[in-house]
């Protein structure tokens, strides 16, 4: 089942063509990988989706119904969760404050911003969050997020993420900057949330976890969409060439003559 | 989380040293001259504590959010400039000069969050720019010169300005002012879903944007809320004092972040609190006031007042790095 599909998206800064009718489909549990070198319109794509900015032209469904994602709130509210690597948590706010940011539990809620928080549940939620997303090391929700290691933030903001029970969940670069065990976690994340049905975003630089974790691979050069695949009908190299936009069929022969 | 460590994170806190050191201060000072304890001793420390205390709460807010304000001195001299002019000259009903006064403060606190949040020109420049305004703008229209004295009690001069004895203690209602205030603040900032997003932008403006929180609405909002308060400081000291002077409140921007940020808040956004500030306001005002009865000489104050200020910011960053070390 569709679960977002994008038409025809076009965003320019200035002279600059950062997305050329670009086109995607995401099924309903699935993992994507979106591929593509600097400055392919990667980010630019999914801050589109995520309300950062509103696109030139093109559309956006969300389960076959046309939409118009106007800012980040709208995409929320349509079950969109975007986590970017450096820009998804405040520091000095603690975790239980982080996993409810723009979504405070409040009493007396007429007050509008004035509204009281409600610290008691707001903490009980955090921890049960925290103790139903496994995280190794036992987290304290009153503990601030500037003392969590960059792999703990990042289960942190993906767990919020799931949390919302987010249909989409777009991860910009999530594993750029982990150590090798905390890669490992964060890719297990994406595994379960998709087992848990939600549909997966992923932006990277790492091949070799696309291969991991992926069901279908796009790839992108220059604002368009160059090369859609399912992970289980190519390979690296394939995947590889069709990146760089190098003719690499010569190789690719030979290393399979091989 | 365990008794035992609330404590221990309380003492390492930022409000809690200066707080030690504002007690060590006043001993000081206690012990240095025995008229520091006097009841007119306390009593003109706590006359003049709001007028600056109250622009340091605003200040508070929008630092923690991650902005500044260097207008507020200006705005504490202009907006009781304005409003005097109005009745003296103008013959205008109080209460609708005051009005004036407000819709001014609102102005020119929304043109900074603004020009800050929708043009992109840091908060720096902008307020430079809005203090030479409006201090000038202050000068021009009274030619330079201080007012006529204010010579119409009235509802709204008790009610700012308005005195009362308890004991040999004799209080301005501006404390109420300041009392009550605090607490609103103290409340927004740590209890309230707008300090979650104060804090949240100020520590992470994207990431606080990407969960859907209106930053420049804030931002511009808490701009308005400083110019606000400034005002209102300007009105309750011209009223105490029956004059308005064009030059009235020069220098209190500095002197207003020194006391923020002696308190514990950053500078650079994220943390910030209203206890701190308190105390801070405190020991900026027990300090210009104990140096004089210590006796150091009336040119030398702000060498001691600077040093002061950098022995505490000193103190706080060590205290800082020793917990990011634990
Ligand atoms: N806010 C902006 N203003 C102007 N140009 C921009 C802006 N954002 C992106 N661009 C340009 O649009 C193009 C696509 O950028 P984008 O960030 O989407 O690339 P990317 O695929 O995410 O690259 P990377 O892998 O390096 O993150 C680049 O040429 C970039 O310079
Ligand atoms: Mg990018």
């Amino acid at each position: 089942m569709e679960v977002l599909r994008l038409q025809n998206l076009q965003k320019s800064f200035g002279s600059v063509r950062a997305l050329k009718n670009a086109s995607l489909t995401l099924r309903e549990g699935e993992v994507v990988a979106l591929l593509g070198d600097n400055g392919a319109g990667k980010s630019t794509l999914i801050k589109a989706i995520s309300g950062v900015f509103p696109v030139d032209r093109g559309d956006i469904f969300v389960r076959g119904e046309k939409v118009s994602i106007r800012s980040t709130r709208d995409a929320m509210d349509l079950g969109i969760e975007t986590i970017h690597q450096d820009t998804s948590l405040a520091p000095d706010l603690s975790i239980a404050r982080n996993l409810f940011l723009g979504r405070e539990p409040v009493s007396f809620g007429w007050l509008g911003v004035f509204a009281p928080l409600d610290l008691a549940k707001l903490r009980k939620a955090a921890s049960e969050l925290l103790k139903r997303v496994g995280i190794s090391k036992k987290l304290d929700a009153d503990a601030l997020v500037s003392t969590l290691s960059g792999g703990e933030r990042q289960s942190i903001a993906i767990s919020r993420a799931m949390q919302f029970a987010a249909k989409v969940i777009i991860l910009d670069e999530p594993t750029n900057n982990l150590g090798v065990e905390e890669t490992h976690g964060v890719l297990r994340f994406v595994k379960e949330v998709r087992d848990a049905g939600h549909s997966v975003l992923l932006i990277t630089h790492n091949i070799h976890h696309v291969f991991q974790v992926a069901d279908r691979i796009v790839v992108m050069r220059r604002g368009e969409i160059v090369a859609e695949q399912t992970v289980a009908d190519t390979d690296l190299l394939t995947v590889e060439s069709i990146i760089t936009g190098a003719d690499m069929s010569a190789l690719l022969k030979e290393a399979r003559a091989k | 989380m365990p008794v035992g460590k609330r404590r221990s994170s309380l003492i390492r806190s930022p409000q809690f040293s200066s707080f030690i050191i504002l007690v060590v201060l006043l001993a000081v000072f206690a012990v240095a001259d025995a008229n520091f304890l006097s009841p007119l001793n306390i009593s003109n420390m706590m006359a003049f504590l709001p007028e600056l205390g109250i622009i340091a709460l605003g200040m508070t807010l929008l630092l923690t959010a991650g902005e500044f304000d260097l207008s507020v001195g200006a705005v504490f001299g202009l907006a009781p400039v304005v409003v005097m002019l109005l009745v003296q000259n103008g013959g205008v009903d109080i209460g609708v000069a005051l009005m004036a006064g407000l819709v001014l403060c609102i102005a020119i606190g929304a043109i900074n969050g603004l020009i800050v949040t929708k043009i992109g020109i840091s908060s720096f420049l902008v307020t430079l720019s809005m203090l030479l305004v409006v201090r000038g703008a202050a000068l021009y229209i009274t030619q330079g010169f201080p007012l006529k004295s204010w010579d119409q009690p009235g509802f709204f001069v008790t009610l700012l300005a308005g005195s009362f004895n308890i004991g040999s203690f004799r209080f301005y209602t501006s404390l109420w002012w300041f009392i009550g205030l605090s607490l609103f603040a103290i409340y927004i900032l740590r209890y309230a879903k707008l300090g979650n997003w104060i804090s949240a932008i100020g520590s992470n403006r994207n990431a606080a944007v990407a969960r859907g929180v209106p930053a420049d609405a804030v931002k511009i909002w808490l701009f308005i809320a400083t110019s606000v308060l400034a005002g209102l400081a300007g009105m309750i000291s011209a009223f105490r004092i029956s004059a308005a002077s064009p030059v009235a409140g020069t220098g209190y921007e500095l002197e207003v972040i020194a006391m923020v940020v002696v308190g514990g808040t950053a500078l650079t956004g994220g943390r910030g609190t209203i206890l701190g500030t308190i105390v801070g306001a405190l020991m900026l005002r027990a300090i210009r006031n104990g140096i004089v009865l210590v006796g150091v000489p009336g040119l030398a104050y702000n060498i001691f007042v600077g040093l002061i200020i950098l022995a505490m910011l000193i103190l706080h960053a060590l205290l800082q790095k020793n917990a990011a070390r634990s």
